[in-house]
């Protein structure tokens, strides 16, 4: 797994042809653009060319499994799902009610997942969910079927068509409405959530024992 | 030989049996003979009529699992591969029905299954990932003698037929005490069946459902695995995969000898790399020495958890034996242990471990395992063990640590033994069993290969 730190790039004046090509075919593009693209497009390519920010990543967006991006060990899943009628009403009502203590602590458990988000779009009729998690999910999905099927139910149950978290379709059906992010950016794509707690853990019981001996 | 009933003297609790064990195959259940001799014989299809013919022939000789822990004579197993099932004529429908990562092969897994590097399915030796392995034939013997009968009863099914080739044949077994090709006793510690027939043994657990092994019963999520189609083919039916490894006896004897001063610190070492001493007596049981009376003991020597050991100060959390096992251990990251268990049938071939062996010659001696494992859902379970469980360590909090056993190593690789005041971490583990081959295979009831031998075309 690719897991170089950022790289410091020559000053753009020792750059390949093929940067240069590729910006030039960018101010192409941009040429059409507003004048507020134009004119922070120009700035950047300048302080790039200047060396200024000139850095670029090294870390490879690969795939995580079947569909999504990964950088790292960390990787996105996004989907556009359709809800049911009253969905997102009764949903909001369990997030309420339900969510903030035995839902959170189910995905606690999980220890996998960095984030969830449930955005209702269009009018109640559509669900946008946007998850960051370690590795795959898929091979996990049987897992929750058996340790945790009913929040995962309560979480998608209003989707339309949701096969239930038992359903060994389950991941095809996910797999339909996922749409792979464009583009991601991740702060540390090296850290689980998993080595999150423990490095937590460490700095805690560093901080003791130099309390201790300071 | 000892069954499995006298193994345990006596001491097995029957149940009632509500698994078909006259349908299912000798392998599913029955456990590996004490000692055991056997051979695997890997064949060709060039010609569906030849294949059916050979298999109808065949069929009458391979055993059900029937009694299983009573069984005491040598058996001849066989399984297909897709490309086998294929060749043999089985119609596109039912062909279909398999699932996709069986269809492709385990080398056309490779990515899922991070075979990788050394590992890679290009550096496999022939005829593995070639697509030409159509079935295999497995004889389970206790005794050479018996080995060497159904040896020839197998042989003869397919001895001198024109369009069925054998392109492997490989003896195993026959090893002093069982040992396997890194010196310990191996394949303790089977996941109980639900519905198989005996209770389970001290440590085994609470039985898993069947399915999870045997299709056509309920599975441990309460919904039933899809089962590859027609019924007659997929019932009692069950997948097998065999992974192949060459032992690198000259560096794991290193790796001992470079990180322990005395012999007893060595063989400390060796056992916290499995979890076990080399007899199969578990450190939990264990911890400060070997026990071979108790890694004798089928009664004994599987029965613990880990309640008193959560940070792995006896079993490192990340040995062999915890990492395929977890058990009871409190993990970051939910898991199910009761749905990535396999069954497991390894069968060691070549020339036997070596405790003085150091050189990188050694590493190439023919020496390993065909390792056999046997799940409804090997294929999914294998690629979970493969990324989750084995090469990498996050389940157990530990980083990018791998299985010390199994695990493809990556340079500056590190193992680590929690112990007071701090845990001891080892740098420069090395890759100990390269993987050399590997496929999928189907393992068909006996209804399943007659109809198999009636297709037509």
């Amino acid at each position: 797994m690719a897991t170089e730190a950022a790289v410091k790039t020559a000053p753009a004046s020792k750059q390949s042809p093929d940067l240069e090509d590729k910006l030039k075919k960018l101010r192409e593009l941009y040429a059409d653009a507003s004048e507020i693209s134009k004119s922070a497009l120009e700035n950047v390519i300048r302080d790039l060319q200047s060396g200024g920010t000139a850095t670029v990543s090294a870390q490879k967006k690969e795939s995580a499994g079947r569909i999504g991006a990964r950088i790292g060990k960390v990787s996105e899943l996004t989907a556009i799902l359709p809800l049911r009628k009253g969905g997102a009403k009764r949903m909001r009502a369990f997030f309420e009610t339900l969510h903030g203590n035995i839902g959170n602590q189910s995905v606690d458990l999980v220890g996998t997942v960095h984030d969830m988000r449930w955005v209702f779009l269009e009018n109640d009729t559509k669900l946008l969910f946007a998850s960051t998690y370690d590795r795959d999910w898929d091979p996990y999905i049987d897992d929750f079927a058996t340790k945790i099927p009913d929040i995962l139910d309560l979480q998608f149950g209003e989707v339309e068509g949701w096969p239930g978290v038992r359903n060994p379709a389950v991941k095809d059906f996910i797999v339909k409405y996922q749409i792979p992010a464009y583009f991601w950016y991740v702060a540390s794509p090296n850290l689980t959530v998993v080595e999150t707690k423990r490095l937590e853990k460490i700095g805690k019981a560093l901080d003791e024992f130099l309390d201790k001996v300071g | 030989m000892p069954s499995l009933q006298d193994r345990l003297r006596g001491k097995l609790s029957s149940s009632p049996a509500t698994v078909d064990l006259h349908e299912i195959q000798a392998t599913v259940l029955r456990y590996r003979p004490e000692p055991y001799y056997g051979t695997h014989i890997l064949l060709h299809v060039e010609d569906a009529r030849s294949g059916r013919e050979f298999l109808r022939r065949l069929a009458p000789h391979v055993s059900s699992a029937a009694d299983w822990w009573n069984a005491t004579s040598a058996w001849i197993a066989v399984a297909i591969t897709y490309n086998g099932l294929a060749a043999l004529g089985v119609p596109k429908a039912s062909l279909q029905s398999f699932p996709e990562a069986f269809r492709v092969g385990m080398a056309g897994r490779a990515d899922q299954l991070l075979d990788r590097g050394e590992n890679d399915p290009k550096n496999w030796g022939q005829p593995f990932g070639s697509g030409r392995i159509h079935i295999a034939i497995s004889i389970f013997s206790d005794t050479e003698e018996r080995w060497r009968r159904a040896m020839e009863l197998a042989r003869l099914q397919y001895h001198g037929m024109s369009g069925v080739d054998v392109v492997e044949i490989q003896d195993f077994g026959g090893q002093l005490g069982d040992l396997n090709p890194l010196g310990y006793k191996d394949s303790i510690g089977q996941p109980a069946i639900e519905g198989s027939g005996v209770d389970p043994l001290p440590g085994q657990g609470r039985p898993i459902k069947a399915c999870e092994f045997i299709f056509g019963y309920p599975g441990e999520a309460g919904v039933p695995l899809a089962m590859p189609e027609p019924d007659v083919l997929g019932r009692n039916g069950t997948f097998l995969g065999l992974r192949k490894y060459q032992s690198r006896v000259g560096t794991f004897n290193r790796f001992l000898r470079d990180n322990a001063q005395t012999d007893e610190d060595r063989e400390l070492l060796a056992a916290k790399l499995v979890g076990r001493w080399r007899s199969g007596a578990p450190l939990t049981l264990a911890p400060a020495k070997d026990d071979p009376a108790l890694g004798q003991d089928p009664q004994r020597n599987n029965d613990f958890n880990y309640a008193n050991d959560p940070d792995g100060k006896q079993v490192p959390l990340g040995c062999h034996m915890r990492r395929m096992n977890p058990r009871d251990t409190n993990m970051p990251v939910l898991t199910d242990v009761n749905i990535h268990r396999i069954i497991r049938r390894s069968t060691t071939y070549g020339a036997p471990y070596n405790p003085n062996a150091l050189s990188e010659r050694d590493d190439d001696i023919p020496r390993g395992l065909y390792f056999l494992f046997i799940s409804a859902k090997a294929m999914a379970t294998i690629e979970f063990l493969q990324r989750e469980w084995i090469n990498s360590g996050d389940f157990m909090a530990l980083g990018d640590e791998r299985d010390p056993i199994a695990g493809l190593q990556e340079e500056a690789a590190a193992f680590t033994i929690p112990k007071q005041p701090v845990r001891r971490r080892i740098h420069g583990i090395q890759t100990f069993n390269v993987l050399r081959g590997g496929e999928y295979f189907f393992m068909p009831s006996l209804s399943a290969l007659r109809w198999l031998t009636d297709l037509k075309g």
